[in-house]
């Protein structure tokens, strides 16, 4: 079953978020950024955001990692690349911490505030490791980029996650925490008997597994830290909707195993169940293409060395594993087709002998994603 | 004795690389090679949520682990270390009230600050480590003499190994301290801990593998070796290869992929070589199925007497 409805190539142009989702070393970060060139080649204003960068990917888009906000990729690679203005391309490799930093800045009242929190031992110590905080950020920011207009499109490259939903779960459990009414619990009351006698209890159980020394340090910083998050419960929900919309766009990536129908099946489950816009599947790495190619006619190697004929049977075992595996993996395709159903497409990007990571190669995946 | 047959020495290893190099396969057939040897073996599957599926535990006729160790083939034990499950059990072990540690368990705030809070997740996956390695039979060997610990992605395995140093800085006393040094005392002694890396003879995964090596080395973990998965077996002599090299150029046919494949994954393993002195056990590529455990257990064995 073809798909008239949804295909890549319309995405890319007519989206303002794409997000690419799968397990660790698929290649969604390839995915993501063959995406995001194909865009900009399109002529739309594009920013690929990545959590999990790849030092060649970098090297390749000629962008340092972890910089503070986003950067443009240099004119000379874009226009290398067929990007021209008003298109344009930027990406963003973003650091947990930096970002972190920058959104105590933003969401402080006065410089002092954020000097305080920024100074605090314990939030040096954890900015960076606490759970959520990657996954966090880079929904802030990508909330953010998109309202700001500055961008047609933005492509996510979700972190590495056994679920790969996992990212939308994770920014819920930061703001469960950090909304009032769980550090209130915390934090010493002076209103009433009742009160005070429970953070008695709740102070008791920190000094048992922190340590009188630290559980202080801890509460303190909770104090500071309590007001001026509370705004993250709310950029939460209004990104659940946002991500929800007509706008965005989710994609699974995956690569030819045992296990890929499976999780294509979870995927499309859960995405459901949350209410996301579910539009394919990029089935990475495939070697179907090789049913083009054709095991030599007897004329083509008359010429061989008596010992190359003799390895021939050998040569022969081997051009029928890579048949093997191109009908398996076309069958997989047959299969991914046919579970995304009208609302959704699935497509193949071929396995590519020397990796994804140069120009010239992101070029001919994004040429292949456009054109479908 | 070759480094293999030291690895079943150890009282904890940790079996990490890139996601989808063969980590769980190859902790399923070092399982059954322990488990021919005569060692008591526990392996680990990672979880963030009891309800998750585990590759690993496929490989043993099942959907997933338990919390508590059973048995999941003669003389394997499995687990799954859960944050949650290990955070009780710390809970349990410092709040030595009953009331007060009921109180915790049951506080909604602690447990959002728990799931959430900094490193507290891999603190419970720790600290339930910690407990299984102290486990003792009742003649005082340790319960299980060997834990086999399925990584997840290679980020985790740093921020696991990377735990003790990190939160000792900022909670140098308490009992968290107590029980991170205990860790470590397993961990970070070549004798009883290492890392071993799996990965395959690709570009990327072995300029990733020499990354996490560093890494590794840089959070005090030992590491025993690498093990290279996957490797192509080659069918052709070095005559048959000068013969067939420029034809199978000119016509690049069906096979031809098949045909460089083993020159491309000794160029990685020459450069893999050349950036580590840690020795390197190579595993070949086997037909998928049933037979891959075993298979993969048979070579182990085999090279556990040479390399
Ligand atoms: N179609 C492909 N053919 C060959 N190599 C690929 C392909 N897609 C990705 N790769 C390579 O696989 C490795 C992992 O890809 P990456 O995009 O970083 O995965 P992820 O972001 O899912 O972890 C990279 O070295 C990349 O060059
Ligand atoms: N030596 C091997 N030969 C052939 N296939 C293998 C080999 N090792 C692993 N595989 C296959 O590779 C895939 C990934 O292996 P797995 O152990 O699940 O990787 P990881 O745990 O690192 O993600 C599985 O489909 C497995 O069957
Ligand atoms: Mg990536
Ligand atoms: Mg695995």
């Amino acid at each position: 079953m073809t798909n008239e409805l949804v295909r890549i190539g319309e995405l890319i142009r007519n989206r303002r978020v794409i997000v690419c989702c799968g397990a660790g070393g698929v290649g969604k970060t390839t995915t993501a950024a063959a995406l995001s060139l194909a865009a900009a080649r399109a002529g739309r204003r594009v920013l690929v955001l990545t959590i999990d960068p790849s030092k060649r990917l970098a090297e390749t888009l000629g962008v340092s990692r972890n910089p503070p906000t986003p950067v443009a990729v240099p004119p000379d690679r874009q226009i290398a690349a067929g990007i021209h203005a008003p298109a344009s391309l930027d990406a963003w490799m973003l650091d947990p911490k930096l970002v972190a930093d920058e959104s105590v800045r933003r969401l402080t009242k006065t410089p002092e505030d954020a000097e305080r929190v920024l100074s605090n031992r314990i939030y040096q110590q954890v900015s960076s490791m606490v759970a959520g905080m990657h996954e966090y950020t880079a929904m802030e920011a990508l909330h953010r980029l998109v309202n700001e207009g500055r961008y047609d499109l933005v492509v996510l490259d979700t972190p590495p996650s056994r679920h790969a939903l996992d990212f939308l779960e994770a920014p819920r459990r930061l703001s469960g925490l950090v909304d009032s009414s769980a550090l209130q619990a915390f934090l010493p009351k002076r209103d009433s008997l009742m009160a005070r006698a429970a953070s008695k209890v709740i102070e008791k159980i920190l000094g048992a597994v922190f340590g009188e020394e630290f559980a202080h340090e801890l509460v303190a910083f909770m104090m500071t830290f309590s007001g001026i998050f509370s705004a993250l419960n709310v950029d939460v929900n209004a990104m659940r909707t946002f991500l929800s919309g007509p706008d965005v766009a989710f994609l699974l990536v995956t690569s030819p195993a045992p296990a890929t129908l499976a999780e294509a099946h979870f995927f499309q489950d859960k995405t459901k169940e949350l209410g996301l816009p579910f539009r394919g599947f990029v089935l990475n790495r495939s070697r179907a293409r090789n049913t083009s190619k054709r095991w030599p006619d007897e004329t083509s190697l008359e010429d061989l060395p008596a010992e190359a004929k003799a390895a021939l049977p050998r040569l022969q075992v081997m051009a029928q594993g890579e048949l093997d595996a191109a009908k398996r993996d076309l069958s997989l395709l047959t299969e991914l087709e046919q579970r995304a159903g009208t609302s959704a497409t699935a497509i193949a990007v071929p396995e590519l002998p020397e990796g994804a990571d140069d120009m010239l190669t992101l070029l001919t995946i994004a040429d292949a994603l456009a054109a479908s | 004795m070759s480094s293999l047959q030291e690895l079943f020495t150890r009282r904890v290893v940790l079996m990490t690389g890139k996601g989808g190099v063969g980590r769980s396969s190859l902790t399923a057939a070092l399982a059954t090679q322990a488990q021919r040897k005569g060692v008591r073996v526990l392996i680990c599957d990672i979880g963030d949520d009891p309800n998750d599926y585990s590759p690993l535990a496929r490989h043993f006729g099942r959907d997933r682990f338990t919390a508590a160790p059973t048995l999941v083939a003669p003389g394997i034990h499995g687990v799954v270390l859960l944050a949650r499950s290990g955070q009780e059990l710390f809970l349990k072990s410092v709040l030595r009230s009953g009331t007060l540690a009921r109180a915790a368990l049951s506080s909604d705030a602690l447990r959002r600050l728990l799931s959430a809070g900094p490193s507290f997740k891999e603190m419970g996956v720790f600290f339930q480590l910690l407990t299984l390695l102290r486990a003792k039979l009742p003649s005082g060997e340790p319960e299980h003499s060997l834990v086999l610990i399925d990584m997840p992605a290679t980020g985790h395995t740093l921020s696991l190994t990377g735990l003790p140093e990190l939160l000792l800085r900022l909670v140098p006393r308490g009992p968290i301290a107590a029980a991170l040094r205990e860790g470590q005392s397993y961990l970070n002694d070549p004798k009883l801990g290492a890392a071993w890396v799996v990965a395959i003879p690709e570009t990327l995964p072995v300029s990733e593998c020499l990354e996490l090596l560093e890494g590794l080395q840089k959070t005090g973990m030992p590491t025993g070796g690498v093990l290279m998965n996957r490797v192509p077996v080659d069918p052709f002599s070095a005559a048959e290869r000068s013969a067939l090299q420029s034809p199978l150029e000119r016509i690049n046919p069906l096979g031809a992929e098949g045909f460089r494949r083993p020159v491309l994954a000794r160029r990685e393993i020459a450069r893999l070589r050349a950036g580590t002195k840690l020795p390197i056990i190579e595993l070949p590529e086997l037909a998928h199925g049933a037979a891959l455990i075993s298979g993969l257990a048979d070579v182990l064995e085999k090279e556990g007497r040479t390399s």
